[in-house]
């Protein structure tokens, strides 16, 4: 993909919500899209032809993150009330709800077999929830974490999670290992780059880093757009060429992987917050 | 009847069913074959003339039979005789059938048993069943039998020797036993045997049996019998050995040791040695028997004797050829061999096998050795390598008494250099003089101004230093526990080294100003490295309301200073959850707009940052290299991303859930890990130390110390009080960092470890091992950056160079503190540290110490609050900042409702009370006595329920500390704040959650 092939162009607006959209989720393979938000509703979409399908409403607060299943047939979300929802994506009912987290729950994960949901709250800790089971208890409590936790990745083999600590925590369930990559800045959102062996963090700097996932070394920093108080999420693109990163003036940086300079940027919303 | 048999012609033999088979049946099919004339003339029967069965007489018997009519056998009748004598007993027979049949009648009825023939007995099965039989009789007989070593001769190979050959060539067959098998008793055996043996006890028929007993059976076994065991005349099959004989009383294929083969080895070995026993034993048995072979062959001839040598006997000494058997035979049969007599007494011996004598000669020697000669020479003392060269200058001549500098500080600068010179070695003096040369302060190194005086001190202090040093010998402390230095121990915890702190040296003549930078900077360490000191009336948005304000503060601290939060905080509070989540978006959109304000404060200071460090150079003889802030940012930013790894263990589910192999499984579980690192290293108490040095102030207390008035007054009365132990630990940092300031880290690791010590809170069972690590701690370091070893901790040293710079600065200190603690929290407590009467003992004094001033300075708490303006990181991040921030003016008062309402407890409610009292007096400085007094009085109220003896003790102080409360109240006060900070603070984070 080359620069010009990068979205500048607004393909739909999928209006819908009656209030600040927290987070949107395409699914497995981009075909729909979720949204969640401070309405306490989380709906679906199909992006390209700009419908609405579909609302799931049972959150009492704001819902702050979803994701759904590989195979599309469940989703799970979290949100301002600390409970974390187990959805059944046709029929739209909650098949189970876990509570457990002592604060809000800012961030939802599936693992791979979708068995296992693993969120990440205010109360500085992970949690992973079966799905399998009829248990609401957690499985595991990770609360190594000094501060809140802002987002969290799964591979198959570990959990990756984002503090407002500085930390980036990759917890190996292989091998047991918890390894801590200290940023000295909060990280307000990770994701993992699509080779596996990055991590970008977005750090309240403003600036987004770029972590190699072996080493721990700092590979990269991506400045220029504004984060500072709101979690802004960012990605890579498909093919690990550019950095895509939320500013808080409501515009989107492009930053190119490898000499951060900003390729594009555009204006997608009116302003944040 | 027979005439119509007649009739027919048969062929072949008719079946015939053994109920029909009776006598007269078979001798009339006898006579029809025509072979009666073969038949013995006893079984011929009489006929007459006609053929007709003669027919004796209905009355004599009816037909005439056997030998005409007379007996069933050719010589007629015998007359049994029955003898039964004391002796030799007449023995009930067990009567069978067989016992009353003709031998034609055995025959008879033996032919009716199927059997396998000898000639297919291909592989000897009968001879194996044979053996097993045996064994078990032999089983039977000793249950726990061990069975002995085989010995080679009696084994027999399997290829078969010329005379088994010539015995298979005459008819015999393997494993068969030769006699009738008739009823063999076990009973019967025995009885033989004992009879036997009583009859050959007398002695008397020993010769007359073999007679008797030879020709019995002239079978075959005669050859069997080896030349070599007289006993195996009884025997009449060959044994068939098993090499591996079933010993144990297990089922067949069981092992008990299949789980444990651990055993198995341990079982083998302690049957080997009972067999070693048992074998030398058989051995000499058996010497025995070849020696004495007449003695011997009685014994195996004994038997039988009197009876009819039958089947039984067979049976008990068939297995003769064993060693086994012949012990065996021996225990049943003690007096069989007069030389056994002996032995029978042996036979009784514990733990001997019986039939068995310990032997007396062993050949196994126990080997001893001498021990290693000690040289004459050898001193039963470890030298240490370490430069402890005080011990070998003892014998130095003293250099002459000399008046000290006129010039205080010289003095005080003099003396310290000597401590620690006396403490590190000659070395450290080299490199100080090197460092020190253009310093004019330090002339006296090099021999100029109080060279004399410098020589006399540090005579002196080698001088304790050697009796401190026999002192530790004896007491054998062990310094393996100081081994961590605080540079290692500081990296291992992930604190950032102290930047900058070494401008800020202190003396004597540092304003007071610097003291605030510098304890600003120590808390620095532990905070944003960007934090800057700020006055604190600026971060005070709620100082209507005191709780809250002083939430807000902790909330700050917590915010900026996530490392040092606890997880537990989340339990109990007495705030409604909505009440919380309020207040705490109320203290996040105040920070935030601290921090705007203070930032831009923040880069007017950087434009200028050694304004206010420039005043601390003055003693550190511009060796010192300033840095700019440049290169600090640098070196903050090299210093992230930093890696960690710790262990973590996943639970069972949850790798199971990721389809993973658990790498923990079939280990225990993990002891609960501790939050972080920090929390479990830097949470050590650092009343411990304050109590060590205590305690070495109470030994020490006679050591004379230079003082300025005003710090003797104190040391007099309240000579044993912590705050001034724990002053005094804090005091040398500055005096080391103002003598050997050349470089920044010595100081950032002696802060480091002050500020270890101010969080070691929680774990006080760690406390004594790291005790004197803390005490150690600074003087390590410095040692380390001087490239020495420094040799274990000496109270005294640590002491002596302490006091002095307490003495240096005296005022400035308490000027210093002062503001600071009045800023903060300054001690509504400071009572109750405790300065003890001179005649109270030491021991108490230390645990009260202990229980009062949980440590946590107070300045660094207070130089947190505007510190954490500087940057706006909410775990919350502002999601709904916006929308919360009207709420804030209705949340203030219901906190302020809900804080009073739920007091519960006295002690709590007093707690809180002292808080209050805290916050009242925050704003103002003033140290007024009755202020204290008041404070006191609160505080004391509160902690009558800690403990009876605590509470006698500060109350008995009570009156004393006033006195110099005036004085050295400052410091007191914020030692003492400090544990009531603690205390606030768990409160309060429990509150937050």
């Amino acid at each position: 993909m080359s620069v010009k092939e990068l979205p500048r162009k607004e393909a739909n607006v999928l209006n819908g919500h009656e209030g600040a959209v927290l987070a949107a989720r395409f699914n497995s393979d981009g075909n729909y899209c979720l949204s969640c938000g401070k309405d306490r509703t989380i709906r679906l979409w199909n992006p390209h032809r700009g419908i609405h399908i579909k609302t799931y409403k049972a959150h009492g607060r704001e819902v702050r993150d979803v994701h759904v299943t590989p195979d599309n047939s469940k989703l799970c979300s979290c949100g301002g009330d600390r409970q974390i929802f187990f959805w059944d994506v046709s029929t739209g009912r909650v098949i189970r709800k876990f509570r457990g987290h002592d604060g809000e729950v800012n961030a939802v994960k599936f693992n791979e077999y979708a068995s296992v949901v693993v969120s990440a709250g205010y109360d500085r800790s992970l949690r992973a929830w079966d799905c399998r089971s009829h248990s609401t208890e957690p499985i595991q409590i990770i609360d190594s974490f000094l501060d809140t936790v802002m987002s969290v990745c799964l591979t198959k083999t570990e959990i990756i999670g984002g503090s407002v600590d500085g930390t980036v925590r990759t917890f190996d369930i292989r091998i047991g290992r918890e390894i801590s990559d200290d940023l000295g800045q909060p990280v307000n959102c990770i994701s993992m780059s699509n080779d596996g062996n990055c991590i970008l963090a977005s750090c309240l700097d403003s600036t987004l880093r770029l972590l190699d996932r072996s080493t721990g070394e700092l590979l990269q920093e991506y400045k220029g757009h504004t984060c500072k108080s709101y979690k802004m999420d960012c990605c890579l693109t498909n093919n690990d060429a550019h950095v895509i990163g939320g500013s808080e003036d409501g515009s989107i940086f492009f930053w190119d992987l490898v000499d951060a300079s900003v390729v594009s940027k555009f204006r997608a919303h009116s302003s944040v917050g | 009847m027979d005439s119509d048999e007649e009739d027919y012609v048969f062929f072949g033999k008719p079946i015939e069913r053994e109920e029909e088979i009776t006598n007269r049946r078979k001798k009339a099919a006898a006579e029809a074959s025509g072979n009666l004339r073969s038949l013995p003339p006893w079984k011929q029967e009489v006929r007459d003339e006609e053929g007709r069965r003669r027919f004796h007489g209905a009355f004599t018997g009816g037909f005439s039979a056997g030998y005409f009519n007379t007996v069933g056998t050719k010589e007629g009748w015998a007359p049994q005789s029955f003898t039964s004598s004391r002796k030799n007993r007449a023995e009930v027979k067990q009567q069978s059938i067989f016992n009353f049949l003709d031998e034609d009648e055995k025959t008879e009825l033996e032919s009716q048993n199927l059997g396998t023939s000898s000639q297919f007995d291909t592989f000897g099965f009968t001879a194996a069943e044979y053996a097993r039989k045996q064994a078990n009789k032999e089983q039977k007989q000793r249950p726990s039998a061990i069975p002995g070593p085989v010995p080679d001769e009696l084994i027999l190979p399997a290829s078969e020797s010329i005379g088994v050959k010539l015995l298979l060539k005459m008819g015999w067959r393997r494993g068969r036993a030769i006699k009738d098998l008739h009823a063999s008793s076990l009973y019967d055996a025995r009885r033989e045997a004992r009879k036997a043996f009583l009859a050959f006890a007398s002695e008397d028929t020993k010769a007359s049996h073999p007679t008797d007993f030879e020709p019995v059976e002239g079978e075959p076994e005669n050859f069997l019998a080896q030349p070599a065991d007289d006993d195996a005349q009884s025997s009449q099959s060959l044994p068939v050995f098993v090499i591996n004989p079933k010993q144990d009383l297990h089922g067949l294929g069981y092992d008990p040791f299949k789980h444990a083969p651990e055993f198995r080895e341990k079982k083998r070995s302690r049957l080997s040695n009972d067999k070693q026993h048992g074998y030398r034993k058989a051995i000499s048995i058996k010497d025995s028997l070849f020696g004495s072979k007449s003695g011997k062959a009685a014994s195996g001839f004994g038997i039988g004797a009197l009876e009819e040598f039958d089947a039984e006997d067979e049976d008990i000494y068939a297995a003769g050829y064993d060693f086994e058997e012949t012990v065996i035979e021996e225990d049943e049969e003690p007096s069989r061999l007069s030389v056994e007599s002996k032995k029978k007494a042996v036979r009784k011996d514990q733990g001997v096998l019986r039939g068995f004598k310990v032997a007396t000669v062993s050949d196994y020697q126990l080997e001893r050795f001498d021990p290693p000669i000690i040289p004459k020479d050898f001193v039963p003392h470890h030298k240490f390598p370490g430069p402890l060269e005080t011990l070998k200058k003892l014998d130095v001549p003293s250099p002459p008494e000399v008046p000290p500098p006129d010039d205080n500080n010289l003095k005080l600068l003099i003396e310290g250099v000597a401590t620690l010179v006396a403490r590190c070695g000659k070395l450290f003096e080299d490199l100080s003089r090197k460092k020190n040369q253009s310093n004019p302060l330090f002339s006296f190194l090099s021999g100029g101004n109080g060279h004399d005086y410098y020589d006399r001190k540090l005579w002196e202090e080698h001088q304790k230093r050697g009796d401190q040093a026999k002192l530790s010998l004896d007491g054998k402390l062990s310094p393996s526990v100081q081994k961590m230095t605080a540079e290692n121990r500081g990296k291992l915890l992930g604190e950032k080294p102290l930047e900058r702190s070494s401008r800020e040296t202190t003396s004597s003549s540092v304003a007071s100003g610097d003291f605030v930078q510098l304890q600003f900077n120590l808390s620095d360490t532990f905070k944003k490295p960007e934090s800057f000191n700020e006055l604190p009336e600026v971060a005070k948005p709620f100082k209507d309301d005191p709780a809250k304000q002083e939430r807000f503060e902790q909330f700050l601290k917590e915010k900026y200073e996530g490392g040092l939060r606890s997880m537990g905080s989340s339990a109990a509070s007495n705030m409604s959850e909505a009440a919380r989540a309020h207040e705490r978006l109320d203290f996040e959109a105040a920070a935030e707009a601290i921090e705007k304000g203070k930032r831009g404060k923040e880069s007017l200071i950087s434009e200028q940052p050694f304004d206010f460090l420039a005043t601390g150079m003055q003693f550190t003889s511009g060796v010192q290299e300033v840095k700019d802030t440049h290169a600090e940012n640098l070196m903050t930013k090299k210093m992230y991303p930093r890696r960690e790894e710790f262990q973590w263990r996943p639970l069972p589910v949850l790798c199971k859930r990721f389809d993973l192999i658990d790498p923990f499984m079939g280990k225990p579980p993990p002891a609960p890990r501790m939050r972080s690192k920090i929390d479990s290293l830097l949470f050590m108490p650092d009343y411990v130390k304050g109590a060590k040095l205590e305690e070495d102030l109470v030994t020490n207390r006679d050591v004379p110390v230079a003082q300025t008035d005003a710090q003797k007054t104190i040391e007099d009365v309240a000579g044993k009080e912590i705050e001034v132990a724990a002053e005094n630990v804090e005091r040398p940092v500055d005096l080391y960092k103002a003598i050997f300031s050349d470089d920044s880290d010595e100081d950032v690791e002696d802060i480091n470890t002050k500020k270890v010590e101010d969080q070691e809170k929680k774990i006080e069972v760690a406390t004594t091992t790291l005790n004197r690590l803390i005490a150690g701690d600074f003087l390590e370091s410095l040692g380390k950056e001087l490239g020495l070893e420094v040799p274990p901790d000496m109270p005294y040293s640590t002491n002596n160079v302490s006091t002095p710079t307490q003495k240096e600065t005296p005022n400035g200190e308490n000027a210093i503190l002062s503001p600071l603690e009045g800023r903060t929290f300054c001690a509504p407590k400071s009572v109750s540290g405790t300065s003890l009467n001179p005649g109270q003992e030491t021991a108490q004094d230390g645990e009260l110490a202990k229980n009062e001033s949980i440590p946590g300075r107070s300045v660094r708490y207070s130089s947190k609050y505007p510190d954490g303006l500087s940057e706006n990181i909410s775990g919350k991040v502002n999601m709904e900042k916006i929308a919360q921030e009207d709420k804030k003016g209705k949340s203030s008062s219901r906190h302020q409702r809900n804080w009073s309402s739920s007091s519960s407890s006295e002690d709590e409610r007093s707690r809180k009370q002292s808080r209050r009292h805290r916050y009242r007096s925050s704003d103002s400085y003033s140290d007024s006595a009755s202020d204290h007094h008041d404070r006191y009085r609160s505080r004391s109220k509160g902690r009558r329920k800690k403990s009876s003896r605590e509470k006698s003790s500060s109350s008995r102080k009570h009156s004393k500390h006033h006195k110099h409360r005036n004085r050295d109240s400052p410091s007191r006060s914020h030692q003492v704040s400090e544990r009531e900070h603690s205390e606030a603070r768990k409160e309060k984070r429990i509150r937050r959650d």
